[in-house]
């Protein structure tokens, strides 16, 4: 029931020292927006500034259409699950999730029917009556979810809630979690550092760096088109290949000179770098045992397999092609050994050329 | 062979300690037995015998002590100093250990050293000019000399509050505030009740103190109006020149009483608070 909206926000701590230079942001409402970026970027700093947890410095925060600069936590209508969960310790499940009701003195009748619905969703009802601390690390996460649950909130706020559990549990609650913005129909911002929680549960992902946003797209879009480098090796596992090719010209387009592999590409945007060094970057998914089954142009290219990992259906081979390490997923049907040299095949079509020097995009 | 090692270390050291507790118990076990004996008996040469079918006065002692003049009274004073003082210290030095804890400035910094400096003074420093003030702000009564201890309760409250308040996570109380809460409200409905172990102990640590306290009430109040438990033991050897022994022995028996049955109901939570507050502080 609000959208958030960043404008020129910059956030100084009192030390002295800028975590957020300058952030634009608009987030729709009822979105499910994901900040993902290594761990000391300033996501759960952006985070709690929505929460009113930490004051913006300069620009302008904007939840639904009213600029919530000064307005105290209490009175933004959010709530937030904190990665420790945050319970209060003295009191039962029960009462950590009526407690905002309680402030709030709505009748009990409306809170208990508020509470046991609640807990019903959750699967909390064996465990209304007990303390957090008789509670297992799962049930703790649900407790803190259905806190804010019950208040619908017009935000809903979470910093990295599931990474204190185990994988297992992580991947049921990230599906649960989903299915929750889809019953609440709310705006969610979801901070994690990891890619695949990002990529899974994301409407709209923002990727951010150092305090600054790299690209703010859907998970497709995120994958298919990243803007520079960093995005392109933050988004995906395993990571992409960054190689360091040479760019020619052709009698049609240009060619990337990859030690004796030369791979024919049509793009106006590499004419600027013809005789320069740029970064291919492809993925490993990207790469294929036989020339068959690609979208562009094979393009083919020798490397001596270093190790190889069985993942059961595929197989990863830690390449070395022409001095440079690489790395390829392969379906686990081809037969490959460790210590052989072997032929592959780069898709043309799904290749990335990056700029050496920013990093940024040139062409897909 | 470890097993046995560390069974007769074990043992050596119940020897040394329930030797050292035999220590520390003889001079009340002491008081005990000569607060039934015959006033008669109590002198410096059979303060060590055992009472005796002769000796032995029942709890007539007591029955002296109840009636002595102000008894009653001062027990009354005690009772409503010590309860008063707690109850301030408790409140007033959480409150303050909360905001020394939470709000980083140089201000909340210098306070912190300010109450630790302040355990480090001995009280005989400062008594001098404490009895001054004390009668310039008329804080010399039963009913608000609990300012003064107030403020010499303040230094060991608030490191122990202060210590235990460290290891709470800032984020329960993040989300109070989110919830709804003013800082007031947070203050009473979060941080109180996880306080819980921690109030109990330095609760009972202040309380023995103030109810044994016998200097600064001396200093402060009236004696000739006021007198605290402590200051009537006192009285009970000056009146007239005359010693009344058995009373006396009977009136310390019965100030102990009460503060060793506080220390038992709470021990469990001295040793826990204390524990807490040094190792997580
Ligand atoms: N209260 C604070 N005072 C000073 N610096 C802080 C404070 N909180 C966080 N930082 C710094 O801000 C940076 C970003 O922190 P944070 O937003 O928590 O990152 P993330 O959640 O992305 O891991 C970090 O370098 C961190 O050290
Ligand atoms: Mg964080």
């Amino acid at each position: 029931m609000a959208s958030i909206t960043f404008k020129n926000v910059v956030k100084t701590y009192d030390n002295g020292v800028t975590v957020v230079p300058d952030l634009n942001l608009e987030i729709k409402d009822k979105e499910f927006i994901v900040l993902v970026g290594p761990s000391g970027c300033g996501k759960s700093t952006t985070l709690r500034m929505i929460a009113g947890l930490e004051d913006v410095s300069s620009g302008e925060l904007i939840i639904g259409d009213k600029v919530v600069n000064t307005v105290p936590p209490k009175d933004r209508d959010i709530a937030m699950v904190f990665q420790s969960y945050a319970l209060y310790p003295h009191m039962t499940v029960r009462d950590n999730m009526a407690f905002a009701l309680k402030l709030r003195k709505e009748p009990q009748e409306e809170i208990d029917k508020k509470v046991n619905e609640a807990a019903k969703i959750l699967e909390l009802e064996k465990y209304l009556d007990r303390k957090p601390k008789a509670l297992s690390g799962g049930q703790r996460q649900r407790v803190a979810l259905g806190r804010a649950m019950v208040r619908k909130p017009a935000v809903f706020l979470l910093d990295e809630p599931l990474s204190n559990l185990d994988a297992k549990l992580r991947t049921e609650m990230r599906s649960q979690i989903a299915a929750l913005h889809k019953r609440l129909e709310t705006t969610f911002v979801y901070v994690t550092h990891d890619q695949t929680e990002a990529m899974t549960m994301g409407d709209r992902i923002v990727v951010m760096k150092d305090g600054f946003v790299q690209q703010f797209d859907t998970p497709q879009n995120l994958y298919n088109y990243p803007c520079n480098m960093f995005v392109a090796g933050f988004i995906g596992s395993p990571q992409m290949n960054f190689l360091n090719v040479t760019v020619e010209k052709a009698a049609e387009g240009q060619v990337l000179v990859f030690g004796d592999s030369r791979i024919s590409v049509n793009k106006p945007e590499l004419e600027a770098y013809i005789g320069k060094e740029v970064v291919m970057g492809v993925r490993p998914e990207d790469i294929h045992a036989n020339s068959a089954a690609h979208v562009g142009e094979p393009a083919e290219y020798t490397a001596f397999i270093n190790h190889m990992e069985m993942m059961g259906s595929e197989n990863y081979l830690y390449l070395d092609a022409y001095g440079q390490k690489m790395l390829a997923r392969i379906p686990a049907r081809y037969e490959f050994s460790e210590d052989t040299t072997v032929t592959l095949a780069i898709d043309t079509g799904k290749i990335h050329v990056f700029d050496k020097e920013t990093t940024n995009i040139i062409c897909h | 062979m470890k097993k046995a090692k560390e069974k007769r270390s074990n043992a050596i050291w119940s020897v040394i300690l329930g030797i050292l507790s035999i220590l520390y118990m003889y001079p009340i076990v002491m008081i005990l037995f000569n607060s039934l004996k015959d006033e008669r008996a109590i002198s410096t040469n059979t303060a060590f015998q055992l009472p005796t079918a002769e000796t032995f006065a029942g709890l007539a002692n007591y029955v002296n002590a109840i009636n002595a003049q102000g008894f009653l009274k001062s027990l009354g004073y005690s009772l409503f100093i010590t309860v008063t003082s707690v109850a301030a210290i408790l409140l007033f030095c959480a409150m303050c250990s909360w905001y020394i804890t939470r709000v980083k400035t140089k201000f909340a910094q210098g306070l912190y050293f300010l109450f630790a400096f302040s355990m480090v003074v001995p009280f005989q420093m400062v008594m001098f000019t404490l009895s001054q003030t004390a009668d310039m702000l008329d804080l010399n009564t039963p009913w608000n000399i609990w300012v003064i201890y107030l403020g010499f309760g303040a230094g060991l409250a608030v490191f122990m509050f202060a210590g235990f308040m460290k290891s709470i996570p800032l984020e329960v109380e993040e989300a109070s505030m989110i919830d709804g809460c003013n800082p007031i409200q947070t203050f009473f409905m979060i941080v109180m009740p996880m306080l819980k172990p921690t109030m109990v102990s330095v609760g009972i640590l202040e309380a023995m103190w103030v109810w044994n306290d016998y200097l600064l009430p001396t200093l402060v109040l009236d004696i000739k109006k006021y007198r605290t438990i402590p200051m009537l033991i006192q009285y009970f050897r000056g009146s007239y020149g005359r010693v009344e022994m058995g009373p006396m022995m009977a009136c310390i028996m019965l100030t102990v009483i009460p503060i060793v049955i506080v220390y038992l109901a709470g021990q469990k939570h001295i040793i826990k608070g204390v524990a807490a507050g040094a190792v997580k502080g």
